[in-house]
């Protein structure tokens, strides 16, 4: 049951970060690239719940934004499944609580998002490769996404734990 | 204990900092002036207010005591039209909203009235920094179909690529795998129109021919090939022509005639 609630948990907080994307994010950005809440998202899920549920939630939250937005339904599940395998992986060679090393993750994690993305968008669509205006944007969307890992972590760390508490109880390395 | 708690202060002081950095940011990279000159505003006007009155005060003290009840009754009359107006003003502006919206309209009817066309509403706009796709509030239920065009008052704007009971996707002409045939007005030469990740006011004329002769604020309008855009409908003009080395790869920045960042309405050609 408690299972339940944190996977509705996560789904909601997937709604208000595509409300706020779409909304806010559309007028509040730098030079015109939003930053991209979801990478952070996908990455705190597989970072707090494990390989296999970042997988699952990647794969269904990039079902659904290319449902929404896209005009193929393939390039998000694919990269933020990785993405949330990936960060299942970081979880168990990496410590969660220096806030350094997730803003590292974060910097790494959305990098390669944007880089998968794009590649994938060339070789699906047969587009022209724009590499300055590409690594212009990847910049600055890294940085914003790192400055608000900085201001939204605190808050995310202490529900991840918790998260972490209910879904592996004794089993977590953290404790030894 | 003290240092933990000096942790969680540090702590604090860094997400203070790092949000002020983040809006600063954000007002100096969307480079408008104005944003400065309200925030200067809003800082210096308050002491400026209260200088001002302070002045007034201790200039006009003599006669400040004399009317004062003739100025309160005045006051609350004033209070009470002031409420009025405020009531009447915003009721014009709904009006005046509803206006604008139906003048829209109208104008877009009459410009392309040769077309049969669906009004819409643009409800969402991407997410992503890579594409530039909207989403509209009709759908296959008020006709539309995958691959209709898309336009609005001051030109194109995409097409559809798929369309759900009460939605429709649209890909913009902005958008890096737009391609679009279309041709220039004057000279009737034939070029292709991309989408450019560099901006979303711009987009790239490709594929001009060797010997066509092209002009800085020239007009770019869709050549009516590919089945999808009829022909006719304005893309928008030249603004930089680039020449290389080989002149077959030389192309043009055309500057879209729609604005998609203020695009509210548009149509969608059955």
């Amino acid at each position: 049951m408690k299972k339940v609630l944190i996977y509705i948990g996560i789904f909601i907080t997937f709604i208000f970060i595509y409300l706020l994307q779409s909304n806010l994010f559309t007028w509040f950005n730098i030079a015109g690239v939003q930053p991209n809440l979801f990478v952070i998202l996908i990455l705190f899920c597989g970072l707090f719940t494990g390989k296999n549920s970042g997988l699952i939630c990647g794969v269904i939250f990039g079902i659904l934004l290319d449902l929404f937005l896209q005009t193929s339904v393939i390039i998000e599940p694919i990269m933020l499944g990785i993405l949330g395998y990936v960060s299942g992986i970081l979880a168990k060679n990496f410590s969660k609580e220096n806030r350094l090393n997730i803003m590292i993750m974060v910097i790494a994690t959305t990098f390669i998002y944007e880089i998968g993305v794009y590649t994938l968008k060339i070789i699906i669509n047969s587009l022209q490769l724009e590499i300055l205006e590409f690594i212009r944007i990847v910049l600055i969307e890294t940085i914003y996404n790192a400055m608000i890992t900085i201001i939204i972590y605190p808050m995310f760390q202490h529900l991840g734990l918790k998260v972490e508490d209910k879904l592996f109880g004794n089993k977590i390395l953290r404790y030894f | 204990m003290n240092f933990i708690n000096k942790n969680k202060k540090s702590s604090i002081i860094g997400i203070l900092i790092t949000i002020i950095i983040l809006i600063i940011l954000v007002i100096v990279t969307n480079n408008n002036s104005m944003h400065m000159e309200g925030i200067a505003g809003k800082i210096v006007m308050p002491i400026q207010n209260g200088l001002t009155y302070l002045k007034n005060k201790i200039t006009g003290n003599n006669e400040f005591f004399i009317d004062i009840k003739n100025l309160r009754t005045e006051n609350e009359e004033l209070k009470q039209n002031n409420k009025e107006l405020e009531q009447q003003l915003r009721e014009l502006e709904i009006i005046k909203a509803e206006n604008e919206m139906l003048k829209e309209y109208t104008n877009l009817t009459e410009k392309y009235s040769e077309y049969k066309t669906i009004p819409a509403y643009i409800i969402n706009r991407d997410i992503s920094n890579l594409s530039e796709n909207i989403v509209i509030n009709v759908g296959s239920n008020d006709g539309v179909e995958p691959n209709m065009c898309v336009i609005s008052e001051k030109g194109l704007v995409g097409y559809v690529v798929s369309s759900t009971e009460n939605t429709a996707k649209v890909q913009t002409i902005i958008d890096t795998s737009t391609n679009v045939s279309s041709i220039i007005t004057t000279t009737r030469d034939s070029i292709v129109c991309k989408g450019i990740l560099d901006s979303d006011t711009t987009i790239k004329a490709t594929y001009i021919p060797i010997d066509a002769t092209l002009a800085i604020g020239d007009t770019v309008e869709t050549s009516g090939m590919g089945g999808i855009y009829p022909r006719g409908i304005t893309i928008g003009t030249i603004k930089e022509i680039v020449n290389t080395k080989n002149i077959a790869d030389r192309y043009a920045i055309v500057e879209t005639a729609v604005d998609f960042a203020k695009l509210e309405t548009v149509l969608v050609i059955k």
